[in-house]
């Protein structure tokens, strides 16, 4: 394939455009879970925006990152709440009280943020040196393989009892309650 | 303990028994029932024989020396510098008052067999008496000033529990509490004085304190002016229990207690006890003269006051009380004049006279169904003999005339306040001799000779006391009788001295007193003329006034008198107001002082805490309003605050 | 602009100011949970520029960034079962009538 470096009009390198665009499709499906009336669009809006973020971190040159972030939350998170949407569903009329009466406070404190972030990221000087891509991209597996596995196992394994918590938690929590006379011997004993 | 072990034993033993009988008694006796009483009088009979074995050994064989005995049980506060031990001490002194606290505690236990013996509370009256005696006994043998500032508080306490024995009588629960308050006045005093000797000597022995505290102050270690603090202290502590002006008002109330107790406690030993610690404290007093004329002036002060109220008051036992306090005055004035020695001579034969002319007023009462007011008596004498004849003998004995045994204490005391350039006591001595001779047969007359004004319900009741009752009296009659011979003669030179002297002779010399010999054709004999005259005079005015044997139209006459010093006379029956005065002065006053104060309690110390607690309550209520319980407004806030620390970081640090 | 960290972290800002916004102004509950998510991916978006273009983190970025999808995970089972429960006893997911907090 013969593309040219860069777009011909702009001037912008492919990699600004693909940027841009998933930029556009991340802000863009953000914005509207957060103000879409339909809660079920909110979560496909969601879905859609994890999958541009994906992309961003595949342009960052983080691969592992991106396919846990499919894996993770397209696959597990979303799943999990699109099923607690439904599960929370009641019939007719949820449309009209989408909005908490302090939106409008809600919305100056978000802008307010959004500026001081940004402004604040444009005013500090960071300690950049590389050029994302390649070199640590290709790096990135073994290095990553190594941090995860030998320099904080420990960690890992903190994780790892913290995700059975919070399983067990989560069955603990949304188990229906079970009738007094349903033959358990404690009411714990089955967490 | 070592050599002597046997006389240490037996003054173990006059602490002991009492104490065992107390807790014998107190454990028991409710189960004896009528027979309570067995205990305790056993415990204090072995005393009184033990007492004597004691007194016998210290006065007639000088088995201890000049010093006495001392030795030490235990050592009991060793804290660092501060070193008190359990030590006894027994020298003549303290044989003296055992003779005294011993016989007349005997007889008062006996004479109690009968006069409680219809009084269901009966085993806790023996009890109590037998702590009484332990505590008066420890006061008594006591060897340093801590042990027995421990006694001192004992016999407070037991003389208030007896005071308030009727405790369902509120008048007798008034007097209780009142005897102790204000005696707790004085021994605050008295407690600064031993702290003050031991700042200042490092010891509360009373053989190093009486050699060092001296010492100091000839070589400048302590000034004259501490010397006569430490001494003014101390005789606080004496005025309290002593019942001297101006603490005197407790102990006319204390004859709320049972007759007997009076006897005891507030005549013959307790009330002593000011006057034993005067005379064991002498080498301080010596080298604090100004400290003695304080004595003196507020006992001679007391005695005339006492007196002067004793005329007029028409309770039997109240009498006696005043009598008591005025007598003890004479105890004081003696002290201040430097007469030790007629001072507890005195001590001695007013123990046996007025012990016994309590426990004939309690016969007298119980004779007339426990009614106090002489008004309502009269020509008992033929009803109840020896009730009359035994309280004669006390009567004259108080009154001095010779040759009984107020006649040779009261005299020697005003002899030497003469002698030692005290005109002014003797002056003020003579005329309460006059005033005590007029009360004591105006007493006598009302109760005895006059015309009967008994209630006619009563009048066919009238009996003598039973044998438990009168023997007492009779032994103590006798006593009173023959004290003076005994102890007093020949004058300036009767056994008491010998016992005595001794002991104050240093302090004697020191004060330049003493040496004067005694001249009965001379100074001496003019002075008794003198007392024994003007007694004579009170009782003969006593006499025609009160209609003895039924003499004169006495009703008029006393009127007649009252009528031409009516002023003094109310005066006289209101006590002179001390009363009164303590009324306004603490009761009123104090009371409206401490009604400020609990306004400025409640009004700005509550105040301020209520305050505080309303201003958070009410800030919280306001507060309480943010409170929405909505999770976003929290969140919201969470963001706000965000916000504004990262402008602020932005403004403050960044530009 | 992609080899720009600025880019990246003004991008991370907005989405985490888009995921704030929605978090105090959705009053559905599950609207905030996810909302919630939105700020996480935020700040791991950050996460992993920062490893990117710092070269002391040599990687570590996507390790902190592992760790935090775990917890988010972690996070969302319990937070979804805790919606849930509320749910089955309030008949209402929206969290303005949770409001038992203030007694």
């Amino acid at each position: 394939m013969g593309l040219p470096q860069t777009i011909p009009l702009l001037g912008w390198s492919w990699d600004d455009v693909i940027f841009v665009v998933l930029s556009g499709v991340m802000l863009g499906s953000a914005l509207l879970v957060v103000l879409g009336r339909n809660i079920i669009r909110s979560g496909l809006f969601m879905i859609l925006s994890f999958a541009a973020l994906a992309g961003i971190y595949v342009l960052l040159g983080a691969p592992i990152v991106a396919a846990a972030q499919v894996l993770i939350y397209i696959g597990a998170i979303s799943v999990l709440i699109l099923f607690a949407i439904m599960l929370t569903q009641s019939k007719g009329g949820s449309a009209a009280l989408t909005f908490h009466h302090q939106a409008k406070a809600a919305g100056l404190a978000a802008g307010l943020l959004a500026l001081i972030l940004t402004v604040t990221v444009l005013w500090t000087t960071w300690p950049e040196a590389v050029a994302p891509g390649v070199a640590v991209a290709t790096a990135s597996t073994v290095v990553v393989a190594q941090l995860l596995f030998s320099n904080n196992t420990m960690a890992v394994e903190v994780i790892s009892v913290l995700l059975l918590a919070a399983v067990i938690g989560g069955v603990f929590l949304a188990k229906r309650e079970e009738a007094p006379d349903a033959g358990e011997p404690t009411p714990d004993g089955s967490a | 303990m070592d050599t002597g072990s046997l006389d240490q034993w037996l003054v173990l033993a006059l602490l002991g028994l009492p104490l065992a009988g107390f807790g014998l008694t107190a454990l028991f006796g409710r189960r004896m029932g009528t027979k309570a009483w067995i205990i305790a009088v056993a415990a204090i009979v072995a005393v009184w024989v033990a007492a004597m074995y004691l007194v016998d050994q210290t006065l007639f064989q000088h088995a201890y020396g000049d010093g006495g005995l001392h030795f030490r049980l235990y050592e009991w506060i060793p804290a660092g510098s501060f070193q008190v031990d359990v030590n006894f001490g027994l020298d003549a002194l303290s044989a003296v008052m055992l003779i005294v606290v011993t016989s007349v505690g005997m007889l008062v236990h006996i004479y109690s067999v009968g006069y409680m013996a219809h009084d269901p509370g009966r085993w806790r009256f023996f009890a109590y008496l037998n702590f009484f005696m332990f505590s008066m006994l420890l006061l008594v043998l006591a060897d340093n000033f801590l042990l027995l500032f421990v006694a001192w508080e004992l016999v407070g306490l037991s003389s208030y529990l007896l005071i308030g024995f009727w405790y369902r009588r509120r008048s007798a629960a008034l007097a209780a509490k009142k005897a102790f308050i204000v005696n707790r006045v004085g021994d605050l005093g008295f407690a600064l004085g031993i702290m003050a000797i031991w700042t200042t000597v490092g010891t509360l022995n009373f053989g190093d304190v009486f050699t060092r505290l001296p010492q100091l102050l000839a070589s400048g270690g302590i000034q004259e002016w501490q010397m006569i603090g430490i001494c003014l202290l101390i005789f606080a502590g004496a005025v309290g229990k002593s019942a001297q002006f101006p603490l005197h008002v407790w102990l006319p109330d204390a004859m709320e207690g049972p007759t007997p107790v009076s006897a005891l406690i507030h005549a013959a030993t307790m009330v002593n006890a000011g006057v034993y610690l005067i005379a064991r404290t002498n080498p301080l007093f010596a080298e604090a003269p100004e400290a003695l004329v304080v004595v003196a002036a507020i006992g001679i002060f007391t005695a005339i006051l006492a007196a002067s109220i004793a005329l007029t008051q028409t309770d039997i036992k109240r009498v006696l009380a005043y009598s008591t306090l005025s007598q003890l005055g004479y105890m004081f004035a003696s002290l201040g004049v430097g007469a030790y020695v007629p001072a507890i001579f005195h001590l001695v034969t007013h123990g046996f006279f007025k012990g016994l002319l309590f426990l004939g007023s309690g016969s007298v009462i119980h004779s007339v169904d426990e009614e106090q007011d002489m008004n309502k008596m009269g020509a008992l004498w033929r009803r109840i003999g020896i009730t009359h004849v035994t309280m004669l003998i006390g009567s004259l004995a108080i009154a001095g005339i010779p040759p009984l045994a107020g006649f040779f204490s009261k005299d020697e005391i005003l002899g030497d306040s003469f002698k030692n350039g005290f005109i002014w006591v003797w002056g003020i001595g003579v005329v309460v001799a006059l005033l005590t001779a007029f009360y004591m047969f105006r007493l006598m007359g009302k109760t005895f000779y006059g015309p009967s004004h008994v209630d006619p319900h009563v009048e066919p009741h009238i009996h003598e006391s039973p044998k438990w009752m009168t023997i007492p009296l009779i032994l103590l009659a006798i006593a009173a009788a023959v004290a003076g011979l005994v102890l007093g003669l020949p004058f300036d030179g009767g056994l008491i001295h010998q016992w005595l002297d001794p002991l104050f002779s240093a302090t004697e010399s020191v004060l330049g007193h003493g040496g004067s010999t005694f001249q009965i054709a001379g100074i001496d004999g003019v002075l008794i003329l003198v007392s024994t005259a003007v007694a004579a005079f009170g009782l003969f005015a006593a006499w025609r006034l009160f209609g003895f044997f039924g003499i004169g139209p006495q009703a008029a006459r006393v009127a007649a008198v009252t009528d031409r010093f009516k002023g003094l006379y109310t005066a006289s029956k209101n006590k002179w107001y001390f009363d009164d005065l303590n009324d306004l002065l603490f009761v009123r006053i104090g009371g409206l002082l401490a009604a400020g104060l609990w306004w400025f309690d409640v009004h700005v110390i509550d105040g301020t805490v209520n305050g505080i607690a309303s201003l958070t309550q009410s800030s919280g209520r306001g507060l309480r309003q943010v409170q929405t319980g909505h999770v976003q407004n929290y969140a919201l806030g969470i963001a706000a605050g965000l916000i504004v620390i990262a402008l602020g970081y932005i403004v403050l640090v960044t530009r | 602009m992609t080899g720009n960290l600025d880019a990246y972290l003004v991008l991370s800002g907005l989405l985490f100011s888009i995921g704030t916004f929605g978090f105090l102004a959705r009053r559905n509950a599950i609207a905030m949970l996810m909302s919630v998510e939105l700020m996480v991916n935020a700040v791991n978006l950050a996460i992993v520029a920062f490893g990117t273009f710092v070269p002391e983190l040599k990687g570590q970025g996507t390790v902190i960034a592992l760790f935090v999808m775990a917890v988010a995970a972690a996070e969302a089972t319990v937070g979804l079962a805790i919606v849930i429960a509320i749910y089955r006893n309030r008949r209402t997911p929206l969290v303005d009538e949770y409001s038992s907090m203030r007694d």
